[in-house]
């Protein structure tokens, strides 16, 4: 990090690559028929709804350094809460889904205090919650799908198409939470606390930053967006199933690739939730290109996988040869790494 | 071994045990055999006559055989401190869909072909894990997701079946029968399943505790950096840590495919995070280095007795997730702070 740091080619193309994704997903899409047409972006940008949300959240909790396994479970909640509130104890649509977001805000404030006042590690924090959500979710809907029954208009009012435009309003909703979280993270102080936090612990903490509160902040923060995620991807469908969007990929699989392919730091510290948001569009771009091209799953699945991969990879490898690069400094940075990854005593 | 440098310590003995409970030092000495002392009463208490009788404990101890046998491999990843092998289900699907694909070829080869693709799967981990040193959990995620992909691509998402690849075959018998069949002890008997399982603990025990790998992995799973630096091939310890693991998933990855008599991409769907579950039950920590095969057998235990408990009770399946949810995690915090408390951590 010298200060007259000249135009460097490599970097700036690593710090924007998922702008180049993107474009390059819709290149792939010039080859696929009828792709540039309204009707199919709106699509596309419907499908990113649930993904972006649970993204956002993942990549929160990255950023301040935790894993938050429990993202998927928590946009199922949020969906079974707010149409099973609706529709099997009659309360309006505005109460259920409060009552849905502040269960996955408590779920998460519970995620949160565990991780911190517990000195638990986060990925067994969340992978426990992730067994109670699910207890919690099959309990409160035996098991089968909730539908949304005779009341469409919050569905249909979600679902319509915008003018001309390839929008819809579930999507400008994710879209402006997206920004907000984005705002927040680059404008705010809590924002800047939690890339300090994430960045290290012990130096926040002495720098006067309440990390316990940051930290319980980003999983409470995680926990409501992904179940926002949930309920704007159940209403507009009008059900609501326990295994919410995991019609053969997992919901968390894409939340980890985006925020992976957006350039979030695995050790935390670095990263953007907006980069996941393009990310998203740009995994949902592709899956639309694959799927009119060769109209398998499989495929998409594939090569879903192979960019993460591709992506992982290329991190790693240019660490390694980073870390060769500098030499008898290559350890200290390993082993700052390590001391971020594990948790310490404050 | 912690526990006799602990003991061994007079100092830290004299300093430490005015402040801390006898209790916590004996939560921490018995680990989680505390818990499955307390579920044994607990289920002599709800059912006396069912649940001490030999059907009831040959049916649990076979309802934990296959995620006994994942444990065993998550449990090295978990002790050398790379968190966890999240790749395991699709390697335990694999193996099966290759044991079952190459059926034709008699049972043995078959099952060698099946275990030795399972492994190398693994390798691959080791290597990018180990030598170019990728966070374990995003790179086995991303395998995990690859390999399904893989898997799906090359059978198209659909199921294969043993008895359709090679008809009249005394191989498909042989395949079925590994693990239906069992070994009578007097007039108790314990199935193939369960006996390999037991098999591999007692061997991961001895490879853990006895061998000069085991101790290296020690130090690796404690301090990376001073294995290192102490000469320790720091790289093939991990690549074979893997290997080790993904061994144990293909294993299992056989057996379950002769249990549902077929292969398909979603055979080990869950093991994963099951798996860890016993591990962190059984008191090995994310840190490493931590925590023995012993401990693992307990964490798979008491998952199987609580299911057991709960299934005696009349505790609905969606129900038992919540009770294991928060039974691991007050065990889990239990262990945290006990061990924090004796200075441990």
């Amino acid at each position: 990090m010298d200060g007259k740091r000249k135009l460097n080619i490599p970097r700036l193309v690593n710090e924007y690559r998922v702008y180049l994704i993107l474009v390059l997903m819709l290149l792939i899409g010039t080859q696929a028929r009828r792709y540039f047409t309204v009707l199919n972006i709106k699509s596309i940008l419907d499908s990113t709804v649930l993904f972006t949300m649970i993204g956002s959240g993942f990549t929160l909790c990255m950023i301040c350094g935790h894993m938050d396994l429990s993202v998927g479970l928590m946009a199922n909640l949020g969906a079974i809460f707010a149409v099973g509130l609706h529709t099997l104890q009659g309360l309006p649509w505005a109460a259920s889904i409060a009552v849905a977001l502040l269960a996955a805000a408590a779920a998460g404030v519970v995620n949160g205090i565990l991780v911190t006042k517990g000195k638990i590690h986060s990925f067994i924090v969340t992978l426990g919650m992730q067994f109670v959500l699910r207890g919690i979710v099959y309990i409160y809907c035996g098991a089968g799908e909730i539908g949304v029954s005779g009341d469409y208009a919050l569905g249909d009012w979600l679902n319509h198409q915008l003018g001309g435009f390839p929008l819809t309003p579930k999507f400008l909703i994710t879209l402006s939470v997206g920004a907000v979280l984005a705002l927040i993270l680059w404008k705010t102080r809590f924002g800047r606390n939690v890339y300090v936090t994430g960045g290290n612990r012990d130096t926040a903490w002495l720098g006067g930053v309440n990390t316990t509160a940051t930290t319980i902040g980003a999983f409470a923060i995680s926990g409501v967006v992904s179940a926002l995620g949930g309920i704007l991807f159940a209403i507009a469908q009008s059900s609501a199933a326990p295994n919410l969007g995991e019609k053969g990929i997992s919901p968390l699989m894409v939340a980890l690739a985006a925020t992976v392919i957006g350039g979030t730091s695995t050790y935390g510290g670095k990263g953007s939730v907006w980069k996941t948001f393009v990310a998203v569009i740009a995994l949902m771009a592709m899956n639309s290109a694959l799927n009119i091209i060769y109209r398998k799953i499989e495929i998409q699945i594939l090569a879903n996988g192979l960019i993460l991969a591709a992506v992982v990879l290329y991190e790693t490898i240019v660490a390694y040869f980073a870390g060769k690069k500098a030499g008898a400094r290559a350890q200290l940075l390993l082993e700052r790494k390590r001391q971020i990854a594990e948790p310490s005593p404050r | 071994m912690s526990e006799t440098n602990f003991d061994s310590n007079p100092a830290c003995t004299v300093h430490r045990v005015r402040e801390t409970s006898k209790f916590a030092q004996w939560i921490n000495r018995l680990g989680v055999y505390v818990v499955v002392a307390a579920l044994l009463i607990i289920g002599m208490a709800v059912a006396p006559t069912k649940f001490l009788s030999l059907e009831n404990i040959r049916n649990t101890l076979q309802s934990v055989s296959l995620m006994g046998m994942v444990a065993v491999g998550m449990s090295f990843v978990v002790y050398s401190a790379n968190f966890a092998d999240l790749s395991a289900p699709m390697i335990i699907a694999f193996s099966g869909m290759i044991t079952i694909s190459s059926i034709r070829m008699g049972f043995v080869p078959a099952f060698v072909i099946g275990v030795l693709s399972g492994t190398l799967l693994g390798a691959i981990s080791g290597f990018v894990i180990g030598k170019l040193r990728a966070h374990p959990v995003i790179w086995t995620m991303a395998y995990n997701f690859v390999l399904s992909g893989i898997v799906r691509w090359i059978y198209m998402g659909s199921q294969i079946y043993p008895d359709v690849i090679a008809p009249d075959s005394a191989a498909v018998d042989t395949f079925y029968n590994l693990s239906r069949a069992s070994i009578p002890i007097g007039d108790f008997s314990l199935s193939w399943m369960t006996v390999v399982m037991l098999a591999m603990i007692v061997l991961g025990q001895l490879i853990l505790k006895r061998t000069k790998f085991g101790n290296q992995l020690k130090v690796v799973g404690s301090n990376y950096e001073a294995a290192r630096l102490s000469g320790i091939n720091v790289t093939g310890v991990i690549i074979t840590v893997f290997m080790i693991a993904a061994f144990c998933f293909a294993v299992t990855g056989v057996f379950f495919a002769s249990i549902s008599k077929m292969g398909a991409y979603y055979n080990g769907e869950g093991y994963d995070f099951r798996a860890v579950t016993a591990v962190l039950l059984g008191g090995m920590t994310l840190m490493g280095g931590k925590g023995d095969m012993i401990g693992t057998f307990g964490g798979a235990l008491v998952m199987g007795m609580l299911t057991n408990i709960m299934n005696l009770i009349g505790v609905s399946t969606f129900e038992q997730y919540m009770v294991l949810g928060v039974a691991f995690l007050i065990i889990v915090w239990i262990t945290t702070i006990s061990d924090r408390k004796l200075g441990k951590s």
